[in-house]
């Protein structure tokens, strides 16, 4: 009574409902009656948004205009972008000398060579390259922005930051094309591979220090004007407060967390309470402490300027937030982990920087990155305590005179910046964590 | 060859005996109590130094110090109160009530609403609709991506600045003319309270107590027999009804003042300026686009053979719901979401762009500018956010220490 099917059954085509339009939608878009209302009133949103911006800030709009009377004469109904276009330069630079513009578009762009190698395969110690942007790049911006004299220390710094720039080129050209660091390269190029390793070090150093040397006089006669930092603003002034601030938080966040998991009751107290106080106030009330009471702190004569204040309150908040986010990263590291390296042998450093921050830290990055666009977006707060920053910019078109009352254009305009760069670095956190955590999964 | 290996050991042990010596500087105990000593004396020696400072730099500048100016009369007025308050009578003390209970009211609505508003999202984000999913992805997105600050600004100067003139409101409630929308803010009926309206209140406090007293009764019912009972429907009822009853039993003793257009504007009723309502919408539609990310991940952080096990007990779907999912997903919703609501308390503070007399505003930068005495103004301001914030974390230690109970 076998059934036998001497021939093999065709196979069959997919059902329409998974290979065709239509049966995507009636599975995604109709598949019941409350669906399908709710699609009708997503639709009806859409449409409405979109037409409405469309009308507004497109067709409608006006892009050339002399001030915002003339814009209201082509068309009531539109968007006057004319304002913020002329006002693009404040925007970005506020009111850095425009012959100067150079260096704050030179600084970013040293910034993006120095930090490239970081992204591209096969070049060695990144770990070195991601310090030397911490450290020493700095000075060098630090420079380019603000010019004037410079004394000896800021010679040798900047000195140090050319050498550095240039040896870190050369090393991501070397390591793309051969996968070889830069001290082998050269190594090799001298023909010492046979020499012995006190004989490379000293060679590798005399190179070094004759760079430095060459680097320092040449730029001994390079000064260029002063900038004062009441002229800084808009995105770049942003970017600056931001970015210190960034730089800042995941060193000063790492020890302070450390020293709220330590051992030590002294230390965990004060790094604890420190955390606490910074983390359960605004950080508004902490830049109006900066502004009203540091120069109470100061001895008597020593006046900070109010970019250095509000920066120093924007590192220690940022601090106290990436101080919560790694203290969770630690958490998460299991007791094993510890054990493990008490086991081998290595101390409470060695367990720390070997075991168990590398761990820890690729365990947060998507929340590192989250801490990082949130200090983004809460620079712009140092607006309300008078610097021109992206929002103080864009919040001053309207007291411009042709511009008088241009509120809504480029409050958008900034939105859509900002949109842009945060929605950017969190998509990139997400592709990071990803690719990071490819090991871990089977 | 035995006694040569013996003796090969002999020498290694030899070789990495530990010292006897007493290394003082190697020895953990203390060098912990080293450490602590450093820090506690540097920390010590920055904080006298600073203090010292202030002291000095006050007594040059002629500033005055204590708490004295809390009883003094302040000279300037606010645009929003709660309590009374009287230009030139009223005391800084009460300016910083004022600033308080404004920062309290404006940061409870708004938990409220970011609260039901995120969960309402964080649901639709997950819906299998495509296009409402999408939709409110979007949403998120945007909200989540822009600077609060500029969100703030955006509703204050393009939404609540530019609505109709007083002479032209909005009549919200539909041609009842009792709640009115216009450039100056948000008029509504207010309610008078009568001379026997505390019995509805004392009805309503019953009929909550009673709820409390209904849902004991039932779950012990169906402990011991396995039926259950209409808890919702019956406490909403309870609810209801009683104070509704009582209520028409004592002539409805509760009058409404509805505003009306006198002149060039409206009299009576509550009035909420433009600043509060902008920074309301601004703080509800932020926040809940961060809540509803964590609502979605909690729900779908509840492990699918959760949703398999209840069904093969044959629960019904909203029973699954309740029952099996929700429970275990509040369980990683509740956490996130207490802290977004000291984050709301704390935005608030951003009320100062716009003008809306919240305690920063009104105290930390008017009350400052106008008495001085900075470190005390700081300090209590400061002392009033750490004093919420720590609050609400207790809050929060609570509800983990309740939930890890129920882990095993």
């Amino acid at each position: 009574m076998a059934i036998v099917k001497a021939k093999k059954t065709a196979t069959r085509p997919a059902p329409l409902s998974e290979t065709t339009f239509i049966g995507w939608l009636h599975k995604n878009l109709f598949n019941s009656w409350t669906n399908t209302i709710l699609t009708f009133v997503s639709l009806y949103i859409i449409y409405v948004t979109v037409t409405g911006l469309w009308v507004w800030g497109i067709s409608e709009a006006v892009w050339v205009a002399k001030d915002r009377r003339e814009c209201f004469a082509i068309s009531i109904d539109g968007a006057c972008w004319a304002g913020v276009i002329s006002w693009l330069d404040n925007i970005f630079y506020g009111r850095y000398p425009r012959a100067e513009l150079w260096r704050v578009n030179l600084g970013g762009l040293i910034l993006i060579l120095w930090m490239a190698p970081l992204w591209l395969p096969r070049v060695k110690h990144k770990v070195f390259i991601g310090l030397s942007t911490v450290f020493i790049y700095p000075f060098l911006a630090g420079y380019l922005f603000v010019g004037g004299e410079k004394d000896v220390f800021m010679q040798l710094m900047i000195a140090a930051a050319i050498v550095c720039l240039a040896g870190n080129t050369l090393h991501a050209i070397v390591g793309v094309f051969s996968g070889r660091s830069l001290p082998e390269y050269l190594i090799r190029l001298l023909g010492m591979e046979e020499a012995s390793e006190a004989n490379r070090r000293n060679t590798l150093l005399t190179s070094l220090a004759v760079a430095l040397v060459v680097v320092f006089v040449a730029q001994m006669g390079w000064t260029i004007k002063e900038v004062p930092w009441t002229k800084w603003g808009g995105l770049f002034l942003t970017l600056v407060i931001s970015g210190i601030g960034i730089a800042t938080a995941l060193p000063g966040g790492i020890v302070l967390a450390l020293g709220r998991r330590s051992k030590l009751p002294v230390i965990r107290v004060l790094s604890m309470s420190f955390i606490e106080l910074f983390r359960s106030v605004p950080l508004i009330t902490v830049l109006f402490m900066a502004t009203t009471m540091f120069p109470l702190f100061m001895p008597e004569g020593f006046v900070l300027n109010k970019l250095v204040q509000v920066i120093i309150a924007v590192c220690l908040f940022s601090a106290c937030y990436m101080a919560e986010t790694v203290r969770a990263g630690l958490q998460a590291i299991p007791t094993g982990q510890y054990e493990a390296a008490h086991t081998l042998g290595l101390g409470y450093w060695g367990t720390m920087n070997l075991v168990v921050m590398p761990q820890a830290l690729k365990l947060m990055i998507p929340n590192i990155v989250g801490s990082f666009i949130g200090l983004l977006k809460d620079t712009t707060l140092v607006s309300i305590i008078g610097l021109f920053d992206i929002l103080g910019m864009l919040r001053s078109i309207s007291q411009d005179v042709p511009w008088r009352g241009l509120q809504r254009e480029p409050l958008f305009f900034g939105a859509i910046l900002f949109f842009i760069i945060c929605f950017i670095m969190s998509k990139y956190s997400r592709h990071l964590e990803a690719k990071l955590s490819a090991g871990d999964q089977r | 060859m035995a006694a040569s290996d013996a003796g090969k050991a002999d020498k290694a042990s030899a070789r990495i005996k530990p010292k006897k010596r007493f290394n003082f500087f190697h020895d953990e105990r203390v060098r912990s109590v080293l450490y602590q000593l450093l820090t506690a004396c540097t920390v010590g020696w920055v904080a006298w130094y600073l203090i010292t400072n202030t002291a000095h730099n006050l007594e040059v500048r002629g500033m005055n110090a204590g708490f004295g100016f809390l009883t003094t009369a302040a000279g300037f007025d606010m645009d929003f109160t709660l309590i009374e308050y009287v230009p030139g009578r009223g005391t800084y003390g009460r300016i910083f009530l004022i600033g308080c209970l404004n920062t309290l009211f404006v940061s409870v609505l708004a938990i409220i609403g970011s609260t039901i508003f995120g969960f309402f999202v964080g649901v639709l984000r997950l819906s299998s609709n495509w296009l409402v999913a999408r939709l409110a992805l979007a949403y998120v997105e945007i909200f989540r991506n822009t600077p609060l600050l500029m969100q703030v600004i955006f509703w204050y100067v393009a939404v609540f600045s530019v609505l109709p003139k007083v002479k032209n409101s909005l009549d919200l409630s539909g041609g009842a003319a009792v709640v009115f929308l216009n450039n100056r803010g948000l008029y509504s009926a207010w309610p008078v309270p009568g001379e026997f309206f505390w019995m509805t209140i004392v009805a309503l406090v019953v009929a909550v107590v009673g709820v409390f007293i209904l849902r004991y009764w039932a779950r012990k019912r169906q402990d011991d027999t396995g039926q259950p009972f209409p808890t919702f429907i019956a406490s909403v009822a309870l609810l209801i009804l009683l104070p509704g009853t009582v209520y028409l039993l004592t002539g409805s003793p509760l009058a409404w003042d509805i505003p009306t257009l006198q002149g060039f504007n409206f009299v009576g009723g509550s009035n909420l300026p433009p600043a509060f309502l902008a920074l309301l919408v601004a703080l509800i539609f932020y926040h809940a686009a961060h809540l509803a990310e964590s609502v979605r991940a909690g729900i779908l952080s509840v492990n699918i053979g959760q949703t398999d096990a209840a069904l093969a007990i044959g629960l019904r779907p909203s029973r699954m719901m309740t029952l099996v999912i929700i429970p275990q997903a509040m369980r990683a919703i509740v956490p996130p979401m207490i802290s977004l609501w000291m984050n709301v308390v704390k935005n608030s503070s951003l009320a100062i762009a716009i003008g809306y007399s919240d305690l920063v505003a009104l105290f930390m930068q008017t009350a400052l500018n106008q008495a001085g005495y900075a470190v005390e103004i700081v300090g209590m301001t400061m002392a009033f956010y750490m004093f919420i914030s720590l609050s609400i974390s207790g809050l929060l230690n609570i509800y983990n220490k309740r939930v890890q109970l129920v882990e095993r």
